[in-house]
């Protein structure tokens, strides 16, 4: 008896102390998606990937990309009965080398089904001007102007024939005034739904193409560099951004 | 038997229920001014002020680890007895013995400061050492280096641990040490500020001067910061391609503007503007009074009723000078919390 007393009490303690710091989370279903950029080079969508020579079709020039990233963030997503859920802390680089950070992972989606993604290319204009962040917006990964605070919401760097010195390098962003560079876009997955179940995989595919960075810009051998947020970094990743798109759901 | 039991589970939930809570404010240290002050801009926010982050900044910013060959420090350019200006040398000197092209300003009362740099091309205190650490005639080390140095470093990885908890160094929490040491940085003890809180007089010349400056200066250089952190030009003879705050902005209307630094400690500062041009005062002055170069965005207050400048007298400029001397702060220079 005295024994089953201890028992008692030691349980309850132990459920009272585990869950007096742990918000309700006890819905069931909830899962994980994940959204995919896969990269595409040009309106052909052929092949897109770093080191490898690819001619622009466009400026009809050559170029080997050996980097190629850019901000995801503010991941939202449509359920069926028109409410959304807002991923907290949602800040990715999408990063096209084959290391699998073209991936980026919503986790502990209220399970459902889903009708609509919407997100952010580039970084919010508040955490633009918040000082030090982590993760994703740590300075540390490359993606933050140090003389000119704000993020590079996109970089691409290669090397390029044509190019005066043979290399190019593209670094752009900008968060405010006419030259603020960051969109949010959302797109709807047409008649099949996305289900969240926390068992079957939830992966949204999406298009980008990197070519139309330069959709009526000057050739390489003119601009082969920008880094800054000016009226050309504007009009490029406004380019880039306006034809991403979503190609299918895997469920 | 059981109390025993209810005693250590007792125990067990307190120590749980503890560490859910959030850290307790652990003192009571924290940014002192004197009421004439305004309220300061950085309210720190995330970046909880303790006594331990400051310390850890301070560490920090006296300790060559954060370039690229560990010879320069933040101090190498920014040095107490100056105001945590440079040396009195025009242009600093950084790793291998290069050189940039600006004079480095003076480090004090940082957290009223909305912008950083003579161009304001930095918005916000917590992410301003990227910019001396990273560039390459200052301290050339880039970010992941410069975290690993400390995450291999045996007593900064424990120092930091103990202040941000159980995980690896990052960015953010070098920033945030550095800021609490900048920020602390305030200088409100002056002559001027004693005489603000009535604990001093000034003399007949400083007074004369103090008088001068509230017509003659203070439209810029405001009180009690001396500074109103605006960008302008103010007429100085373009030597060089810098266009301050057009670079920032690529407006042409901006060129050429550059932040007006406060004027505390100024005696103690020189050389004189973003590129250390003028060694003296005296100099400052003649400029102002006979050097203003007429130019597209020269600031409309130095060119009134036609005239160019700001007519000063022999007796001006001696007045003047008296009352910007008052403004040294002797106990900022020498307080023994700022130095290692
Ligand atoms: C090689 C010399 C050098 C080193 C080392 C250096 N600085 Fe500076 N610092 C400068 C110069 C020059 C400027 C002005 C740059 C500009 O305006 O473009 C400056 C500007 C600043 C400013 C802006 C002040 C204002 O009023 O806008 C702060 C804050 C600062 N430095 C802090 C630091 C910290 C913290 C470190 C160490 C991580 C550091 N500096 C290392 C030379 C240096
Ligand atoms: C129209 C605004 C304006 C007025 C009025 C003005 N200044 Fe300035 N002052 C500036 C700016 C802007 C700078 C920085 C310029 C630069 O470095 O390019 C500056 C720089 C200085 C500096 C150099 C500070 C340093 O740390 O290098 C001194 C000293 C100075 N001013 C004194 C004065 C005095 C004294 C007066 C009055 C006679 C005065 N200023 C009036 C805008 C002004």
């Amino acid at each position: 008896m005295k024994f089953l007393n201890s028992i008692l009490i030691f349980s309850t303690f132990l459920f009272l102390t585990f869950t007096s710091c742990k918000k309700e989370d006890d819905q069931p279903k909830q899962g994980e998606v994940t959204i995919e950029f896969d990269h595409v080079w040009g309106s052909a969508e052929g092949e897109f990937s770093l080191n490898k020579e690819l001619t622009h079709p466009m400026l009809g020039e050559k170029m080997t990309f050996t980097l190629f990233k850019y901000y995801v963030s503010n991941v939202r997503l449509k359920a069926k009965d028109g409410s959304w859920y807002t991923m907290p802390e949602s800040y990715f680089i999408v990063d096209a080398d084959a290391s699998g950070s073209n991936k980026v992972v919503v986790p502990n989606v209220p399970g459902g089904e889903y009708t609509d993604v919407e997100m952010m290319f580039g970084v919010d204009s508040l955490r633009n001007a918040s000082g030090a962040q982590t993760g994703a917006l740590d300075p540390a990964k490359g993606m933050f102007w140090s003389w000119n605070s704000g993020y590079i919401m996109v970089k691409a760097e290669g090397t390029a024939p044509t190019s005066t010195d043979g290399t190019f390098a593209f670094h752009l962003g900008g968060f405010k005034g006419e030259n603020k560079v960051q969109t949010v876009k959302s797109y709807n997955f047409g008649t099949t739904a996305l289900v969240v179940d926390g068992e079957r995989e939830a992966e949204i595919h999406m298009l980008a193409n990197p070519a139309r960075l330069w959709h009526g810009a000057e050739k390489l051998a003119v601009k082969s560099k920008n880094h800054m947020p000016n009226a050309l970094a504007k009009s490029m990743t406004t380019n880039f951004y306006d034809v991403v798109r979503f190609d299918h759901i895997h469920n | 038997m059981i109390s025993h039991k209810i005693r250590f589970l007792f125990l067990f939930a307190l120590i749980w229920s503890y560490s859910c809570q959030d850290d307790q404010d652990k003192s009571d240290f924290g940014l002192t001014y004197p009421d004439y002050f305004p309220a300061p801009h950085y309210q720190f926010g995330k970046n909880k002020l303790t006594r331990e982050g400051f310390e850890l900044g301070r560490a920090l910013f006296f300790d060559p680890i954060l370039s690229i060959d560990s010879t320069i420090s933040c101090e190498s350019c920014h040095a107490q007895g100056h105001a945590f200006a440079d040396h009195n040398t025009a242009l600093s000197t950084g790793i291998a013995g290069l050189s940039g092209t600006r004079n480095s300003p003076a480090l004090f009362n940082l957290a009223w400061q909305p912008i950083f740099m003579w161009d304001g091309g930095i918005n916000h205190i917590e992410v301003m050492p990227l910019a001396p650490i990273t560039n390459e005639v200052e301290m050339g080390q880039d970010m992941e280096g410069a975290i690993k140095k400390l995450n291999n470093h045996p007593t900064y990885s424990k120092r930091f641990r103990s202040i941000f908890g159980e995980k690896p160094i990052d960015s953010q929490q070098l920033f945030y040490a550095l800021a609490q040491y900048m920020s602390m940085l305030v200088s409100y003890n002056s002559k001027y500020d004693q005489y603000r809180q009535g604990k001093s007089t000034l003399t007949a010349d400083e007074d004369d001067g103090l008088q001068i400056f509230r017509a003659k200066c203070a439209s810029c250089h405001t009180e009690p910061l001396f500074t109103d952190y605006s960008l302008r030009n103010n007429g100085l003879e373009i030597l060089n391609d810098d266009l301050g705050y057009g670079r920032i902005t690529l407006e042409t209307s901006d060129n050429h503007k550059f932040k007006v630094p406060s004027l505390r400690n100024i005696a103690l500062t020189y050389p004189y503007m973003h590129d250390g041009r003028f060694r003296t005062l005296d100099q400052v002055l003649d400029h102002y009074d006979s050097g203003i170069v007429q130019y597209t965005n020269l600031d409309p207050l130095l060119i009134q009723n036609g005239q160019l400048g700001i007519p000063l007298s022999q007796e001006d400029k001696l007045k003047l000078k008296a009352f910007l001397h008052t403004l040294s702060d002797f106990t900022f220079t020498s307080n023994p919390l700022y130095s290692e």
